[in-house]
């Protein structure tokens, strides 16, 4: 496990903070942690990369105690916290030497070139960071949490100030290196499409502790409406039935919209693509169970905390 | 390289590098040019004894030194902090100590540049009389532990309050304070507790020692009392900067 926390409470002077947060996440996945502004999600991150102590509760990150084991642990995990700062007058490959020195790493200038490569900074290393966009500056942080080449990284707000083609260029380095190095990614986000496009388990906070943590499929594969679809064709199909594969059923079909059943065993994505196949004209999909946005709202509304 | 060199490394270069930190070295020789060419060019002040002109130069280098250690010193850490470039920092395998330490180290290193800086106008001022090897000998012997215990003691400060704006504020009256006694006049000095004042307090030793020194031409065993009281405030400022590191506020 490369994550394990449990029942973590904390209190900043009297106020407390954290209240029964759990989490586990394993080697190679990426884990979303979802909850409105103040819920508890950069204190929880802070906890766990030895920041700040624990109250109550067990933590336990790649098996070590961050509380007594910050300095071993730091060595091992990458972390870009929201809002990080840099150092203006500096150089942004004067910068990571700087901060890969801190590791004790001395990275050749080969190294240093592909590490910006990496982070599609080609070019900027040169330039002094108080002349870039916020955009380059997310960059640069990512590029410094991957410094120590870490078993875990800690991403709060990644995407923030990123355009969409930036957005999906750090999507697909994070899928990258989950895949292909097993990266454990502990990505902190208020943006449900990024966890919607990255994260196979979800976590959930609201007002300091875990209101629902699990897989997603499986969180919303046991809510109302799960596995129903409504989808608007382009124009009428024959011999509609024949070309369902196996599992799905047609429930209805209403002018343009037809709504259909698909059992939690298929992969929706792969049933679309047969669909296609068999000239199914599809204009819109509709999930009916309202997706990961709905689970989030229902949950955060509940806790009075959205 | 150990870390608490890096991290004064690094800042020494924010020092000499930023535009910030030659701001105030530039502020520094612009302020010692003006009282320079007003100690040789006006026609009351070139009357003064030439040991008087370098006793009033040495006593505004430390004290530009005290209030530039003292700027520094506050911003070094809760700046870092307000500025969002604390917490990576803080988020690398090295201890706070050791971040501290290299960060008292650049104190050193940006009195060392001020220093550089005073010599010039120290030398214009003190090369046509008999006391300038003097002059530079005890600006820095004493000059040095009083400008660095004003830093060190900023910078833990600036660590324990966790504001730029409250350790400046609470650095700087502290500063005011220790030099208050050169405002107070002969009179309050020669009082019972302005005697007391002038025993305990690191800044009246530091000038005093300089006017024995470089007015009254006394030797160096008469002021190693003055010496230890300099050495001691220090001793007491580095082991509150260092022992701040348990303080931290996030």
């Amino acid at each position: 496990m490369l994550v394990q926390v449990d029942n973590l409470g904390l209190s900043i002077g009297k106020v407390p903070i954290l209240k029964g947060v759990r989490l586990t996440m394993d080697k190679g996945e990426i884990y979303g942690l979802l909850g409105p502004n103040g819920a508890g999600k950069s204190t929880t991150l802070s906890v766990l990369t030895g920041l700040r102590r624990a109250d109550s509760g067990t933590v336990r990150v790649l098996g070590l105690d961050p509380a007594t084991q910050a300095r071993e642990l730091r060595r091992s995990i990458g972390v870009l916290a929201e809002d990080s700062g840099f150092y203006g007058w500096m150089s942004a490959a004067a910068y990571l030497r700087f901060m890969a020195n801190l590791y004790g790493i001395e990275p050749s200038p080969e190294t240093l070139a592909q590490q910006f490569a990496l982070v599609g900074l080609e070019g900027a290393e040169g330039k002094a960071i108080a002349n870039f966009s916020r955009g380059m500056k997310q960059r640069l942080g990512l590029a410094r949490a991957l410094l120590n080449d870490p078993q875990l990284l800690i991403l709060d707000e990644p995407t923030n100030g990123l355009d969409p083609r930036g957005r999906r260029d750090i999507h697909d380095l994070l899928i990258r290196l989950s895949v292909e190095r097993e990266v454990g990614i502990l990505l902190c986000t208020h943006l449900l499409d990024d966890v919607d496009r990255l994260c196979t388990r979800v976590g959930i906070i609201g007002e300091g502790s875990t209101l629902i943590e699990g897989n997603i499929a499986e969180l919303l594969g046991t809510r109302p409406g799960a596995g129903l679809y409504r989808l608007r064709l382009g124009r009428r199909i024959e011999g509609m039935v024949d070309s369902l594969p196996q599992g799905v059923k047609l429930l209805a079909q209403e002018g343009d919209w037809v709504h259909l059943y698909l059992p939690s065993s298929l992969i929706s994505s792969e049933v679309w693509r047969t669909l296609l196949d068999a000239g199914w004209d599809i204009v819109e999909i509709h999930g009916e169970s309202g997706g990961l946005e709905a689970l989030y709202l229902e949950l955060t509304e509940k806790e009075g905390v959205a | 390289m150990n870390p608490i060199l890096l991290i004064a490394r690094k800042e020494s270069g924010e020092v000499l590098g930023s535009g910030r930190g030659l701001g105030w070295l530039t502020l520094l020789a612009a302020v010692l040019s003006v009282l320079s060419l007003l100690l040789v060019s006006d026609t009351e002040l070139s009357l003064l004894d030439n040991a008087q002109v370098v006793y009033i130069v040495m006593g505004t280098i430390t004290a530009l030194g005290g209030l530039l250690a003292v700027v520094l010193g506050s911003d070094a850490w809760a700046g870092e902090r307000e500025r969002g470039s604390l917490i990576p920092l803080l988020l690398t395998p090295v201890e706070i100590t050791d971040i501290v330490l290299g960060k008292m180290g650049a104190q050193g290193i940006a009195w060392g540049s001020a220093y550089l800086v005073a010599l010039p106008y120290l030398w214009a001022v003190g090369s046509s009389g008999q006391n300038l090897a003097q002059a530079v000998l005890y600006l820095g012997l004493f000059g040095t532990p009083l400008v660095l215990g004003f830093g060190f003691y900023a910078l833990g400060l600036s660590v324990r309050l966790g504001s730029v704006r409250a350790a400046l504020l609470a650095s700087l009256t502290t500063l005011l304070l220790a030099a208050s006694p050169l405002l107070l006049g002969p009179s309050l000095r020669q009082s019972a507790v302005g005697k007391i004042f002038d025993a305990v307090n690191p800044f009246s030793a530091v000038l005093n020692t300089f006017d024995s020194v470089v007015v009254d031409s006394q030797p160096f065993t008469l002021q190693l009392g003055r010496l230890a009281v300099v050495v001691a405030w220090l001793v007491v400022a580095a082991w509150f900067g260092r022992a701040s590191a348990r303080s931290v506020k996030l």
